[in-house]
């Protein structure tokens, strides 16, 4: 029991171990929240598709002199405005156009990164390093993630009406062209703000799975909420001081703990279903 | 209160060409329940996002009350229950929280639903005959159900007028007529009661009035005038089941009436009578 308590602590006694908690809480957080509108709006791809864009966004502010965070936005909610008006104006489908336009970005980054002398190593780019999270990033990132849960939290209602029924929402005046570009800003802007921690790649699992555990074992949206909060918030603290102890790279370690937590709830709600399946018959 | 629809002049043309509206004009009063009637593809779920201002006209405007549609959507009088297949059944929310999102453009900025916003939740749901199941996810909810939480929202939202696409879809029969039940009470308070079908039979058992289009407006009118076998020819073009029987057909004696019978899948549409002065008979009417 001792040796648990110690095993816990230890972290704490090095500064990198704080930033690294503090960091990967706040961006548990603010993944988890919009995880639940991501799944229940089906964007998963739209996820996957901006997340990937962001790298040219990367190099070229790099190069331009000005914070990466800036040019991974503007990269990413370039990707998918582009991927919306393409799909508009032309007659291939959505899923189609957004991997063009992605898929794209990503080998156009890469071209970039191969071409010019960064300080960004792809390795960290696309699988996180939040263990060499500095103060001043942890202040950048840290601050968009406490914002855009903010603001993902006092809205979630007209949020979760824009997923269910937009037909709906329109109806009583809310204004669902806002709502829906406010979605994707927010998107662009959790993803930034997870970069430095999770990576490109990583960024995908956390900004799924924990809405899908919520989705999984939950009937209304609040429990939803609550649910993918905390198995988020668990898996990031629980992988961050593991692989202190274990000396294995952190982000992917979270994503294994996520998606042991979901398979877990898959098999919890597949039980819950047939017993309560035998109720239901007639 | 004047809550009156106008349509000017309405035609819509999709981004691909497509044309799904054609000059459609007309207007729709208070206190009555309106049938839009045609086959699949006319225009009506057109129609009726470009009275709720989901897609803009590319010529012609829609009034509500007088009003742009931007501002009748902000004073809330314009409620809409969708066809079953729009929504996602898996969505995890309960039947009282669907019946509450109605009463969104009532909150403040929060959404935090006040004691009025409860009590018409709860009223609604009454009405409906749901209260009992307002604590169930609304996948765990039989067809009929599902259509009544959905007029329940509309309800509680308090519009003057009720879009409803296709609210006959999937429903038990007892369901359906309780839901016509309810759309008569609604009209005789005042309300305007927009139906879209493609379900002939039922038109004239609950519609006061009938517009019935092929992506023009081929006919509107009441029921009586309107709904006649030659408009429903005209709106659905081949797309009917067509069956007349005339005397000759049944029997050997000196009757020259005939039975006609227009159905698309549903419930059919049958006329009776001597050619040119058939009558609309519902089952159990004697003739």
């Amino acid at each position: 029991m001792d040796s648990l308590v110690a095993a816990l602590i230890e972290p704490f006694a090095h500064d990198f171990m704080i930033r690294a908690l503090v960091m990967s809480s706040l961006i548990g957080t603010v993944c988890s929240i919009f995880s639940c509108f991501l799944v229940l709006k089906g964007w998963s791809l739209m996820g996957d598709a901006v997340s990937h864009a962001v790298l040219p966004g990367l190099v070229l502010a790099f190069v331009a002199g000005i914070p990466l965070v800036i040019g991974a936005f503007i990269a990413g909610l370039f990707c998918a405005l582009a991927t919306g008006y393409l799909k508009e104006n032309s007659r291939v489908k959505e899923d189609t156009v957004m991997g063009i336009v992605f898929s794209g970005m990503f080998a156009l980054g890469l071209v970039l990164l191969t071409k010019i002398e960064t300080d960004l190593h792809l390795m960290h780019v696309l699988f996180g390093n939040v263990l060499g999270i500095s103060q001043s990033d942890l202040i950048e990132a840290g601050s968009i993630a406490l914002i855009c849960s903010f603001i993902m939290l006092i809205k979630r209602k007209d949020l979760m009406l824009f997923c269910f029924d937009p037909a709906q929402a329109n109806v009583i005046g809310l204004p669902v062209k806002v709502l829906h570009t406010g979605l994707l800003v927010l998107l662009a802007l959790t993803i930034v703000s997870s970069l430095k921690a999770a990576g490109i790649i990583l960024v995908i699992a956390m900004l799924i799975t924990p809405g899908a555990i919520g989705f999984l074992l939950s009937r209304s949206f609040g429990k939803m909420l609550i649910i993918a909060y905390i198995s988020s918030l668990f898996s990031c603290l629980a992988g961050t001081i593991l692989s202190f102890h274990m000396d294995v790279a952190t982000a992917p370690l979270i994503v294994v703990i996520q998606t042991v937590l979901f398979i877990l709830a898959l098999t919890f709600r597949k039980k819950n279903r047939s017993q309560k399946g035998v109720q239901h018959v007639g | 209160m004047n809550s009156i629809i106008e349509l000017h002049d309405v035609s819509v043309t999709y981004p691909n060409g497509q044309s799904a509206l054609k000059a459609v004009s007309s207007v729709l009063q208070n206190g009555t329940i309106y049938g839009l009637v045609g086959a699949n593809g006319a225009g009506k779920s057109t129609l009726f996002k470009a009275i709720m201002g989901f897609v803009q006209p590319t010529t012609g405007y829609v009034r509500i009350a007088g009003k742009q549609i931007k501002q009748a959507l902000k004073e809330n009088l314009v409620s809409y229950v969708p066809q079953t297949e729009e929504v996602d059944w898996n969505f995890p929310v309960l039947v009282e929280d669907v019946v509450m999102m109605g009463r969104y453009g009532h909150m403040g900025f929060l959404r935090r639903p006040s004691k009025d916003d409860r009590k018409a939740v709860s009223e609604s749901l009454d009405r409906v005959g749901m209260s009992d199941f307002k604590k169930r996810q609304i996948g765990e909810l039989s067809g009929g159900q599902k259509k009544r939480v959905f007029v329940a929202r509309a309800l509680a939202q308090g519009s003057r007028i009720i879009l409803l696409d296709e609210p006959f879809t999937g429903v038990d029969i007892r369901t359906e007529d309780s839901l016509i039940n309810l759309f008569r009470s609604l009209a005789s308070e005042g309300h305007l009661i927009l139906v879209s079908t493609h379900n002939l039979g039922s038109v004239p058992s609950f519609c006061d009035e009938v517009m019935l289009i092929n992506k023009e407006l081929v006919a509107h009118g009441p029921v009586e005038t309107a709904f006649t076998e030659e408009n429903l020819i005209k709106a659905f073009g081949g797309m009917l089941r067509h069956h007349r029987l005339v005397g000759t057909d049944l029997h050997k004696d000196e009757d020259s009436r005939s039975v006609t019978v227009l159905t698309d899948d549903e419930r059919p549409l049958v006329l009776y009578g001597e050619e040119g002065v058939e009558k609309i008979t519902q089952p159990g009417d004697k003739t």
